[in-house]
C-alpha cells in the first residue's frame, strides 16, 4: 500500500472507532453473553450458584411431543357420548401427572379426528403462542401501517397552506412515549365510557354495540394493532414523502397528456415509482414489529388468556419477573435466529424484483 | 521560614482531614414511593433526622413503582442487587423480601431490636419480617383489607351492619346484601372490586383471602412445596367460580374507568384497601362504614403484610442506618405515616394515640382483624414472586372467560414447576 493510502485507512479506522465500540459494547457483547448465559441457569436473585446446563434451557423451550387419547367407550365398544353428542376422552391432566416423563409439560392444543384426539404438550406453550401472537401481529400491521403511512403521505404531498402542520401533526405519535399512549388508548378503549365505542356507535347508530377491546380475546390484538399503527404511521409517512418528492413531476405531466386520471397515475405512475422505498418500508416495519412489547406490558400484560403476549414479552415476563435469566437469554436467542431469518429471507425475495431505472 | 511551612502545611492537612472525619455520613436509602402523601411524609421525616443529629445524613431517593416485577421499583432494586450496589436502606413490600434474605442481600436485625421495642410492635409485623428464624425487615404499618360501605346506603337497602369482627357475614348474608344493594336505583352496580389496578398483586393481596377462607390456599404452607389440590381442588373452584358470578349478575365492572367508584356513587360498596382510607374518609365521614371480611367458610380471613424496612448486608453504616429506622419507628412519626397513606400502625403504643384506628376509631375493624388472626399473611418463600404472577394471571384469564378448573391447573403446573427448577428453594 501506498503510505498515503496507509494513512487513508488509518484515519478511517479512528473515525469509524467510536461507532465499532458502541456497536460492541452494546450489541455484540450482550449477545455474546446473552448466548453464554443461555447455556446457564442463571437466576437474578439466587442463594445457589450459577449452573452450566448446556442446551437444557432450548430443550424445555422449543421441545414438543405429542400425547393421543382414545375415546371412551363402553365394555360392549359402543362409543360414549356427552350431552352434546360428541365424544369422551379422558382428561390429560392426570396423564400428564403421572408420569415422570411429563414433568413440567403442559397442554399446547389439541386436534381431535374422528375417535382419537392428538394433544400437542410442550413445557412452554406460552411461547408458541407468543411467537403465533407476533407473526399474526406482522403480517397485519406490516400492510396496514403501510397502507395507512402512504395514504397520509399522498395527503401531505400537496403544496397547500399550513401543510407543515399537518405533517407534524400525524408524525407526532412517533415521538410520544409508548407507555403514555399505551395509557391513554386503555383509556379510549374503555367499553362503557371509552371515546372509541362512542365514535363507533355514534357512526353506525349503535351496531356494533359495546365491544370489550382489551377484554375478549378476540378484539385484544387487534386493538393493540389499531394503536400500534397509529403510533408508528407517521415515521413510514416521511420516508414515503422523501420517496414521493422524488418523483419527477415531468411523468404526472406525460400521464395526464395521455389522459390518466388520479386513480391511474396513483397506478401507473407513483406505485412503480416507490418500488425501492416500499421496500425499506416493508423491511423495516416486519423487524421493528416483531419488537412488540410496550403496549402488551401496559395494557394487557399478554392477557386475556395469553392473546396478546408476544415473545419480547414472555422472554421479559420470564427473566425479570420469574427471575431466570438463563431461560430468557435461550428465548431471545431462538428469536434473533428467527428474526434474521425472516430479515435475510425479505430481503433475498424483494431484492430480485428490485430494478433501479 | 521552612519549618513554619512545614507546620503550615500540618496543620492545614490535619484540619481537612477532621473537616472530613466530622462530615456526616451518607446513608442512601431507596422508596418506593407509595400512595398519597407516602413519599412526602418519608422526605420530611429525612429532613427532620439529618437536622437532629449530624453523625449521618440519609439521602433520599424515590422510584415509583410497585413489588410486582416488571414495574420500575422491584426491577431497580433487583438491578442493583445483580450489581452490588444496594443502597443502605431499602423498603420492601411484604411477601417479595423473602426473595432478598434468601439470596443473602439483607442484615438481620435482630441484634439491634431491643426486647422492649420488639414486644411494642405487632406479632403480625415481626412475624412478617422473619424468613429462617431470622428478622429481616421492619414495617413502620401493617395492611388492612376489608369491606367498606355508607352507613345511610345500607340502612336504604335494608341490609344487617355488623358490629364488628365475630360479627362479619356469612356469605349467604353476603349475597343478599348485593342483591339488594344492587336493587337500589342510586347506585350502578353493588360492589366496587378496583379492576382499574389490572392483573397484578392486587388480585392476590385482596382476593387470595377469599380462596383461604373457602378452605383453599395459595400453597402448602408445611414446607411451601406442593400447590396440587390446594390452588385447584374443590374448594378453591368454588372460590373463583363465586367471584366470577359477581361480574356474570352484574354486581361489579371488569373495567372501571377510575379508583374512585364507590367515592363517585357509582358502586354502593367497595372491596377496600386501607390505603383508600384518606379518600373515603374526606368523602364520607362519619358515614363511612367499615365491614370486616366475610366468612366464605369455616372462618373469614383476611390480607395482611406491607412494606418493611430492611439494612442492606453490604451497607457500610448498618448504625447509621438502624438510628434513622430507630427515629421513624417512633410512635409520632409511624401515625404522620398514618396519615399520609391510611395504613395500620405498627406498634401498639402508636395505636393508642390514633383516633381512627384507636378504640371506637372508624378503621378499628382492620386493627382488630389483624390483632385477632383473621389476617393470613401472604406465602413466605422466595418462590412468591412466582407464586403471586401464576395466580393473578389465572384470575385474569377466568375473569375473561378462561374456564376455571383449566386456568388453576396451569397455576399450579408453573409455581411447582418453579420450585423444581429452583431445587425448591432450600
Amino acid at each position: 500500500m501506498r503510505r498515503k493510502d496507509r494513512g487513508e485507512a488509518a484515519t478511517a479506522w479512528m473515525m469509524s472507532l467510536p461507532a465499532i465500540l458502541g456497536l460492541g459494547l452494546f450489541v455484540v457483547l450482550p449477545l455474546v453473553m446473552g448466548f453464554y448465559w443461555s447455556l446457564t441457569d442463571k437466576r437474578l436473585i439466587s442463594s445457589n450458584p450459577t449452573q452450566f446446563v448446556g442446551l437444557r434451557n432450548y430443550r424445555h423451550l422449543i421441545g414438543l411431543r405429542v400425547i393421543t387419547l382414545q375415546a371412551e367407550r363402553t365394555e360392549t365398544g359402543v362409543q360414549r357420548r356427552d350431552a352434546d353428542g360428541s365424544a369422551i376422552f379422558p382428561p390429560l391432566r392426570p396423564i400428564l401427572r403421572s408420569d415422570d416423563s411429563f414433568l413440567g409439560y403442559r397442554e399446547l392444543t389439541t386436534v381431535t379426528v374422528f375417535d382419537r384426539r392428538y394433544v400437542v404438550v410442550s413445557r412452554d406453550p406460552t411461547f408458541y403462542r407468543a411467537l403465533w401472537n407476533t407473526t399474526k401481529f406482522v403480517l397485519v400491521i406490516v400492510p396496514f401501517q403501510g397502507g395507512l403511512a402512504l395514504l397520509l403521505a399522498l395527503l401531505v404531498n400537496q403544496r397547500l397552506r399550513f401543510i407543515n402542520f399537518f405533517r407534524a401533526a400525524y408524525f407526532s405519535p412517533v415521538v410520544t412515549s409508548m407507555a403514555v399512549i399505551a395509557i391513554v388508548w386503555t383509556f379510549l378503549y374503555n367499553p362503557e365510557f371509552g371515546l372509541i365505542n362512542a365514535i363507533l356507535n355514534a357512526i353506525t347508530f349503535g351496531l356494533t354495540g359495546q365491544i370489550d377491546w382489551l377484554i375478549d380475546p378476540q378484539t385484544a390484538l387487534l386493538a393493540i394493532i389499531i394503536l400500534s399503527a397509529w403510533q408508528a404511521a407517521g415515521f413510514q409517512m416521511v420516508i414515503f414523502l422523501a420517496g414521493l418528492q422524488q418523483i419527477p413531476d415531468v411523468l404526472y405531466e406525460a400521464s395526464r397528456i395521455d389522459g390518466a386520471n388520479l386513480l391511474q397515475q396513483f397506478r401507473y405512475v407513483t406505485w412503480p415509482q416507490l418500488r425501492n422505498t416500499t421496500i425499506f418500508v416493508v423491511v423495516a416495519t416486519t423487524i421493528l414489529a416483531f419488537r412488540l412489547f410496550t403496549q402488551v406490558d401496559v395494557m394487557t400484560k399478554g392477557g386475556p388468556l395469553e392473546s396478546t403476549v408476544t415473545v419480547v414479552y414472555h422472554a421479559v415476563d420470564q427473566g425479570f419477573r420469574q427471575q431466570r435469566i438463563g431461560y430468557a437469554s435461550a428465548i431471545t436467542m431462538v428469536f434473533f435466529v428467527i428474526v434474521i431469518s425472516i430479515a435475510l429471507t425479505q430481503r433475498a425475495f424483494l431484492r430480485s424484483e428490485r430494478e433501479v431505472d | 521560614m521552612r519549618y513554619a511551612r512545614r507546620y503550615w502545611m500540618t496543620f492545614m492537612l490535619l484540619a481537612l482531614v477532621s473537616v472530613g472525619l466530622a462530615q456526616p455520613k451518607d446513608v442512601n436509602l431507596w422508596f418506593h414511593g407509595g400512595v398519597g402523601d407516602a413519599a412526602t411524609a418519608v422526605q420530611e421525616y429525612i429532613d427532620d433526622f439529618n437536622q437532629l443529629q449530624s453523625g449521618y445524613r440519609v439521602i433520599y431517593t424515590e422510584i415509583p413503582g410497585g413489588a410486582v416485577a416488571g414495574s420500575g421499583y422491584n426491577d431497580a432494586v433487583n438491578a442493583a442487587a445483580v450489581a452490588g450496589d444496594l443502597p443502605c436502606l431499602l423498603d420492601l413490600d411484604g411477601p417479595f423480601l423473602y426473595n432478598y434474605a434468601w439470596a443473602g442481600f439483607l442484615q438481620p436485625l435482630d441484634d439491634f431490636l431491643t426486647p422492649e421495642l420488639r414486644a411494642d410492635f405487632l406479632p403480625s409485623l415481626i412475624d412478617q419480617g422473619i424468613y429462617n428464624g431470622e428478622l429481616y425487615a421492619l414495617g413502620q404499618y401493617d395492611s388492612g383489607l376489608a369491606l367498606a360501605s355508607r352507613r345511610s346506603l345500607l340502612e336504604r337497602a335494608g341490609v344487617r351492619i355488623p358490629e364488628g369482627v365475630g360479627d362479619e357475614w356469612s356469605l349467604a348474608e353476603f349475597d343478599d346484601a348485593l342483591a339488594k344493594i344492587q336493587a337500589l336505583d342510586e347506585v350502578a352496580y353493588a360492589i366496587d372490586l378496583k379492576m382499574n389496578y389490572g392483573a397484578g398483586e392486587w388480585f392476590t393481596y385482596g382476593f387470595s383471602p377469599v380462596l383461604q377462607s373457602w378452605g383453599a390456599d395459595l400453597i402448602d404452607r408445611d414446607g411451601y412445596q406442593e400447590a396440587e389440590g390446594l390452588l385447584n381442588g374443590e374448594a378453591a373452584v368454588a372460590a373463583m367460580t363465586w367471584i366470577q358470578s359477581l361480574f356474570e349478575s352484574g354486581y361489579t365492572t371488569l373495567t372501571p374507568p377510575d379508583d374512585n367508584e364507590f367515592v363517585n356513587g357509582r358502586a354502593g360498596m367497595g372491596w377496600f384497601g386501607h390505603w383508600m382510607a384518606p379518600s373515603y374518609l374526606d368523602a364520607f365521614g362519619d358515614d363511612l362504614v367499615v365491614i370486616p371480611m366475610p366468612r366464605f367458610g369455616d372462618t373469614p380471613v383476611t390480607g395482611m403484610g406491607s412494606w418493611a424496612w430492611s439494612i442492606t448486608s453490604n451497607c457500610p453504616q448498618k448504625e447509621g442506618a438502624w438510628s434513622f429506622l430507630e427515629f421513624i419507628f417512633e410512635p409520632e412519626n409511624i401515625l404522620r405515616m398514618v396519615d399520609a397513606e391510611g395504613t395500620v400502625p405498627g406498634r401498639t403504643s402508636a395505636l393508642a394515640m390514633s383516633d381512627v384506628y384507636g378504640e371506637g376509631g372508624a378503621l378499628q375493624v382492620l386493627v382488630d382483624q389483624l390483632q385477632q388472626g383473621v389476617a393470613v399473611p401472604r406465602p413466605k418463600t422466595p418462590a412468591y414472586p412466582t407464586i403471586t404472577a401464576a395466580f393473578y394471571t389465572a384470575m385474569d384469564n377466568i375473569l375473561k372467560g378462561g374456564d376455571v378448573q383449566t386456568e388453576l391447573d396451569i397455576a399450579v403446573d408453573k409455581i411447582e414447576a418453579d420450585i423444581r427448577v429452583n431445587d425448591g428453594y432450600r
